[in-house]
């Protein structure tokens, strides 16, 4: 059917090399880049704004986290203090009246010196206690923002994004912040493609099966960790700040506490550690099962005329999101990437059963 | 400062301590035995205490009969959890184990509101409230029989494991393998130690319940018990006791001396630094075993 | 049927899309006002939250049941947003599409989060007992409607009260405030500042972190303090384990007093007869003799209508439901006056909550009048004291301290408007 991968033959190492070797996956890359830039003009604006904006957000904060907990294999429980520190930083600085592009770069330096010092903790500690350590950070970072009224703005403790600009377009209405936030999703995604293939990304994949090892041939562990730290950090600041820019547009302390962290923990885990493709699975599925669960018990509650108790009615979305998560790892233990990656291979070879590799 | 304070804090700290370690020691058992870190503690905490709100309220049972029914009806619900769970994620990867323990406490936290009802029910253990003076000291009798319940639980599951039972499970914990070869059931095992830990988390979830009332917020104890788990080493059933202790110190003195000088709420943030600063001196835990890394 | 991978994949696709098709199934029908209420039914504010959208949606049930209001029927959406923001914003994107003029999301970092966008839309947004207390000034937040006593109002009254208990003079006296570290619990702050500068009153903090479980350290403090008056602020399990930890330390429930978050299953909690004399701020009259409440009793539930179980009727949060449904439905009732055409518009249903004018709710709430630049409604309230079996009204609907307050908001509103903070 589709995935034909008859009669393609790479003579040439360059050509199997590249990102996607075959003309299929590129088509695919293509249309689903094709279809993401005509999106404002043919969806509903509801889809844009509520939908493939947090979509795309999400997504590029959690590729950040699965650069470190797929790539390097570090857990990390305070990612969503490294974005707040970002968003922080860059709100601050746009508020002071520095253009959104070097707000944007500075809350990603500061997140990335902050998540450094909390990475130094991963030389010596690992697994779950790692964990632990990480999620001190959240508890220290969320204390600090709130117990500082120059930080967090006061009593109300809500601060607003002040009208800006990227690259000469103003950042407002419902299409700009969405093309911004793809244009830099873009280029994150494109990284972190990439990263694999160089031997940056090699020596974290030695880390990340065994430091012990990796020393032993020649990949140094302390400077590689405090990297593999400090750039998921950055590209956690770095979001932190479109985030509050293009979708937010207040923020306040409760956006980046615990919740969020354990949200992109568990959107990284539920893709499918290490695949770039897992994190948009993972992301659609965490952030929207439990909105589309809840239309979906409304509706057919509505429709069949079925009258539940509110109590259960409001829970039953949560039950079937807890019910789904369970039910993909048991079947899939490998993650939304895996089930991906299944389909695929089916209909590469389809009509037939195996393929010979 | 006052020194009268100074020791009601203290007094209260190591008892409020050794309730959050109770929570903690099920955590223990269950990595003890497998492995795994159940992120579901907390939500089979709040399980439990609804079963006893509703056994107790619902059926009108007495309380003393209430609690006993439903550790038992507990224990099983952890043995199935396992058995239906849990067991087909042998072999998997670790982090996949533990994020499906997140989806089963978000499962339970839909299912019991949703059965139930979401409103904080009332779980009244019939300790009196009012206040206990020894000279100027004032003790709460509420805390006092949770923390001496909690302490002789722990005391229990730590002389359990030097039982036959306890024994296998500290085989099965060091080499399931070899465990089987030896004739071990491992599963059963595996199961025995899941029923446990929820007959545990039952008792946490009714001795919070009984102060704060049952609703879903009591799975949020889990973060403080992970805490305490990880602080003693999360293989040490005397390091949850240490670190519970500990903790429970630590928040309430921050809460007493720093608190009025910061003028916030610190305690979350002194326990989190003391737990960094203790890690990175011991990295596995105040009590954990070193792990052997073989390259 | 066996569930495989497959089905498992297939299944949550389909249902995902099947959702998508309804978007606009609702706009068609002429003649009607559509609210949006998604609200937080699973995760912090679940101790209010069913008990007030059972008021809200009776309280609709029977205003449509007569007939709707001068020919427009009332169409509320109910949704549960989990106080997630995403989840928050979704739903809103969504009402605002599906032609929505009024969104109540009960929740305070979700009204705080909404405020840019409802002010940019021009939808109106219903703040009651959450989301910025300077929303009160109606020239800033046009949008943005609290409609009940504000926090801040909520110190006032308490503060006043005491006063009067203490004849006249809280000189020398000692006010403790136990409340949650968030920017909700610390609002109140400020308020208690300046009146403590004013009336001569020693007041001490004491903030204790979320979510309040365990507050065992805290209140040995407190009764070290050795307070006249005790103030606790916070929700839901911060608010039971406040009041436990009072009745272990021995402190005079009488008092003791708590914001309106304060209901009779707090008191089953913590134990009916134990709280006897705690006193709350109530914005509205409890249980169930007002006209209204008898009313839905009578038209509504008696007819097997009711939005919930009926044991729930009058209860403080469910009357709390009533009393924003009655003001809201008031608004449409102005609206319909002012421009009896429409079109239903946010700016249309704006004119009307803004002229709300001595409306009491048939004696549920005190006489309340809605401003253009006064969106707190007057800032009266009263005080209620618990007697082991209901909460009995103190004191008559009085309103104190506005200046302190108004000082406030005026201060708080001016700096968003200069700076967006």
């Amino acid at each position: 059917m589709f995935f034909r991968r008859a009669g393609i033959s790479h003579t040439r190492y360059q050509q199997e090399r590249q990102l996607w070797p075959l003309p299929i996956d590129r088509l695919t890359v293509l249309a689903v880049l094709a279809f993401l830039i005509a999106a404002p003009f043919i969806l509903d604006r509801l889809y844009i704004v509520s939908y493939l904006l947090p979509l795309i957000i999400w997504s590029s904060a959690a590729l950040g986290l699965n650069l470190l907990m797929g790539g390097a294999g570090q857990i990390h429980l305070g990612y969503g203090a490294v974005i707040g520190i970002g968003a922080y930083t860059a709100v601050h600085m746009m508020r002071a009246g520095i253009p959104f592009e070097l707000a944007m770069i500075g809350g990603g330096l500061a997140a990335g010196a902050i998540g450094i010092v909390f990475g130094a903790s991963a030389l010596r500690i690992k697994g779950l206690y790692l964990a632990m350590a990480t999620l001190a950070m959240q508890y220290i970072v969320d204390f600090v923002i709130v117990q500082f009224p120059a930080i967090s703005g006061g009593s109300q403790a809500s601060l607003q994004v002040p009208p800006v600009s990227f690259l000469g377009f103003p950042i407002q209405g419902d299409r700009t912040p969405y093309y911004v936030a793809l244009f830099i999703c873009a280029m994150i995604t494109l990284f972190m493609l990439n990263v694999r293939r160089t031997s940056f990304g090699r020596a974290l994949v030695a880390i990340r099966e065994k430091d012990y090892a990796a020393s032993i041939i020649g990949v140094d562990p302390f400077r590689y960790k405090l990297l593999a730290f400090w750039v998921s950090s950055f590209v956690g600041g770095l979001m932190g700040a479109v985030l509050a820019t293009c979708y937010y547009r207040a923020i306040s302390p409760d956006q980046f506490h615990l919740d969020l962290s354990i949200q992109l923990v568990a959107m990284v885990i539920v893709g499918g550690l290490g695949s770039v493709l897992g994190v948009f699975f993972g992301v659609s599925l965490i952030l929207f099962a439990p909105i589309l669960l809840n239309q979906t018990i409304a509706l057919v509650a509505d429709t069949t005329g079925l009258t539940l108790p509110m109590d259960l009615r409001a829970h039953l979305p949560l039950m079937l999101y807890g019910g789904l998560i369970m039910g993909f790892l048991l079947l899939e233990p490998l993650g939304l990437a895996k089930i991906y990656s299944n389909i695929r291979n089916y209909f590469l070879v389809w009509p037939f059963r195996h393929s010979r590799q | 400062m006052d020194v009268i304070l100074l020791a009601e804090l203290a007094i209260n700290g190591v008892f409020v301590g050794l309730m959050y370690a109770l929570l903690a020691a099920g955590i223990v058992l269950i990595y003890k035995t497998s492995g795994i870190a159940n992120l579901a503690q907390g939500a089979l905490a709040m399980t439990g205490a609804y079963v006893v709100v509703m056994l107790a309220g619902g059926l009108g049972l007495s309380m003393w009969l209430a609690i006993p029914l439903a550790m038992a009806v507990m224990f099983l619900v952890g043995a199935l959890i396992e058995r239906v769970a849990l067991r087909r994620m042998i072999g998997q990867p670790v982090i996949m184990v533990i994020m499906l323990t997140i989806g089963l406490e978000i499962f339970l936290r839909g299912l019991l509101p949703g059965l139930f009802g979401a409103s904080v029910k009332r779980l009244d253990l019939g300790i009196p409230n009012a206040p206990l003076f020894l000279g100027d000291l004032l003790l709460s009798r509420a805390l006092l029989i949770g923390g001496g319940v909690s302490l002789a639980l722990i005391v229990l599951a730590i002389l359990f494991f030097n039982s036959r039972l306890g024994v296998i499970m500290r085989a099965v914990s060091d080499n399931q393998t070899a465990s089987w070869s030896v004739g071990i059931r491992v599963e059963r095992a595996i199961a025995i130690a899941w029923g446990l830990s929820a007959t545990m988390a039952t008792t946490s979830g009714v001795l919070w319940g009984a102060t704060q009332g049952v609703d879903w917020s009591l799975s949020l104890l889990l973060i403080k018990a992970l805490a305490i788990a990880i602080l003693g080493g999360l293989d040490s059933m005397v390091g949850v006791l240490i670190a519970g202790v500990l903790v429970g110190l630590a928040e309430s003195m921050a809460t007493g001396i720093l608190d009025p000088i910061v003028g916030g709420g610190t305690r979350d943030v002194v326990a989190s630094v003391i737990i960094v600063l203790t890690l990175l001196l011991r990295p596995h835990g105040l009590f954990g075993r070193e792990h052997i890394e073989r390259v | 049927m066996k569930l495989t991978r497959r089905k498992l994949v297939a299944g949550t696709a389909l249902a995902a899309l099947a959702t998508q098709f309804p978007v606009r199934m609702a706009l068609a029908q002429d003649k009607q006002v559509l609210f949006s209420f998604p609200q937080d039914f699973t995760k912090i504010y679940t101790f209010v939250t069913s008990e007030y959208s059972q008021g809200q949606r009776d309280y609709i049930s029977l205003v449509n049941g007569r007939g709707g209001i001068n020919g427009y029927k009332i169409v509320a959406e109910v949704s549960d947003h989990a106080n997630d923001q995403p989840r928050a914003i979704e739903a809103y994107e969504r009402a605002k599409s599906q032609g929505a003029v009024l969104i109540d999301p009960l929740s305070t970092p979700v009204a705080r989060a909404l405020v840019p966008r409802v002010l940019e839309d021009k939808i109106n947004m219903i703040t009651a007992f959450s989301g910025r207390s300077d929303a009160a000034d109606g020239t800033v937040f046009p949008y943005v409607l609290p409609m009940s006593p504000n926090y801040w109002t909520q110190a006032g009254l308490l503060v006043d009260y005491f006063k009067q208990q203490d004849g006249g003079s809280l000189q020398g006296k000692t006010i403790c405030f136990v409340h949650i570290d968030t920017p909700f619990g610390k609002e109140p702050l400020p308020i208690f500042e300046n009146l403590a500068a004013r009336e001569g009153f020693t007041f001490k903090a004491f903030p204790y972190t979320p979510p309040g479980n365990d507050q065992s350290a805290i209140w040995p403090q407190v009764r070290r303090a050795r307070p006249d008056w005790t103030v606790f602020w916070g929700a839901a399990v911060g608010q039971t384990v406040a009041l436990t930890e009072a009745v272990r330390n021995g402190l005079d429930m009488s008092r003791v007093s708590s914001s309106v978050w304060l209901s009779e299953s707090d008191m089953d909690v913590v134990g009916r007869d134990q709280t006897v004399g705690v006193m709350k701020v109530e914005p509205c009259a409890s249980g169930r003799d007002p006209k209204v409440i008898q009313d839905i009793l009578a038209e509504v539930v008696g007819k097997g209508q009711g939005a919930g179980p009926e044991d729930k009727v009058g209860t403080s949060y469910y009357n709390y439901g009533v009393m924003m449904a009655a003001l809201m439905l008031e608004g449409v009732r102005r609206a319909t006056e002012i421009a009896p055409d429409g079109p239903v518009t946010g700016d249309w249903l704006n004119a009307g909550l803004t002229s709300i004018t001595d409306f009491t709710a048939e004696g549920l709430i005190p006489p309340t009048t809605v401003t253009p630049e006064d969106h707190q409604g007057g800032g009266m309230g009263r005080i209620a004291r618990w007697n082991g079996e209901k909460f009995e009204p103190a004191t008559d609907w009085y309103q104190a301290n506005q200046d302190v307050v108004w000082e406030q908001i005026h201060k708080y509103s001016a700096e968003f408007k200069a700076t967006g903070k």
